[in-house]
């Protein structure tokens, strides 16, 4: 014999439940605690690499093409931003829909000892890399010896 | 990026394996798909149909990150795999698949008898 039954919203079963793949979604999403409890940060996630001095950005941006996509350098933040042209709108009804929409805009700070207004951008196979070259005078140097 | 959708068949190689990310419209002539495998080659991906459950994997090529050092990383790379149950109403032989800026679209027409067909009725 039931001595309670609970509402659908205090059920603590379910509350359980619901915690428990909230938390296990956490923990498998590549990013971890990262960008608050949800899993959910900043969209796209970018990652940032050294090569010889330069830096090196690459930004996953599947289903945009290069036209698409736009990047602003000034001072030393470079600004990338994108908007996908329009699918067609289909008629139909989603059994799925896991695709982030539209549109991104992200902000880089870069470290002194690399210049944004010389970066080079290309996109392919929606990955998009940036290289900023490193500044000229930071490159090492080499100082003769002369004899005396 | 979700891990993986079989967690216990591993591969020999190290390396992660993630789910893309997928989108799925049912209209009256079949289901089109948009899965999201950016940095995969068109010589990189396999589709298959095989029992009626469509197989879809990408190899990404990690030649592109040799000698690059990590500063700041909010995503991880790896290959992308993921199946799907198919219902007898798609025609295996009518697939139909695109790679498009690091999205795979696929068209997977229904069988002409799984369409919706308006019956007349006679006077």
């Amino acid at each position: 014999m039931a001595l309670f039954t609970f509402s659908r919203e205090l059920d603590p079963v379910n509350a359980l439940f619901r915690l428990q793949n909230e938390l296990e979604r956490v923990f498998q999403s590549p990013r971890g605690l990262e960008g608050g409890l949800l899993g959910r940060g900043v969209h796209p996630p970018v990652n940032l690499f050294r090569q010889d001095g330069d830096v090196v950005i690459r930004i996953e941006v599947p289903g945009f093409a290069p036209e698409d996509l736009s990047i602003e350098s000034r001072g030393q933040t470079l600004s990338v931003g994108g908007k996908r042209s329009q699918e067609p709108a289909a008629e139909g009804a989603y059994h799925r829909r896991e695709r982030v929409a539209g549109e991104f805009s992200r902000s880089i700070q870069l470290p002194r000892d690399v210049d944004p207004s010389q970066a080079a951008a290309s996109c392919k196979h929606g990955v998009l890399t940036v290289r900023v070259p490193a500044r000229a005078e930071v490159k090492p140097r080499q100082i003769a010896v002369t004899a005396q | 990026m979700n891990p993986a959708t079989e967690p216990n068949t591993q591969n020999t190689r190290p390396g992660r394996t993630f789910a893309p990310k997928v989108d799925i419209l049912e209209t009256e002539a079949g289901l089109r798909l948009w899965a999201e495998m950016p940095g995969v080659d068109e010589n990189a991906i396999e589709v298959e149909l095989v029992d009626g459950v469509l197989s879809l994997r990408g190899r990404v090529a990690t030649a592109e990150y040799d000698n690059l050092e990590p500063l700041y990383t909010e995503y991880g790379v790896g290959n992308f795999e993921t199946r799907f149950r198919l219902s007898n109403a798609i025609d295996g032989e009518r697939i139909q698949a695109k790679l498009r800026n690091g999205v795979l679209e696929l068209e997977l027409p229904k069988v002409a008898a799984a369409k919706p067909r308006k019956i007349e009725i006679a006077a």
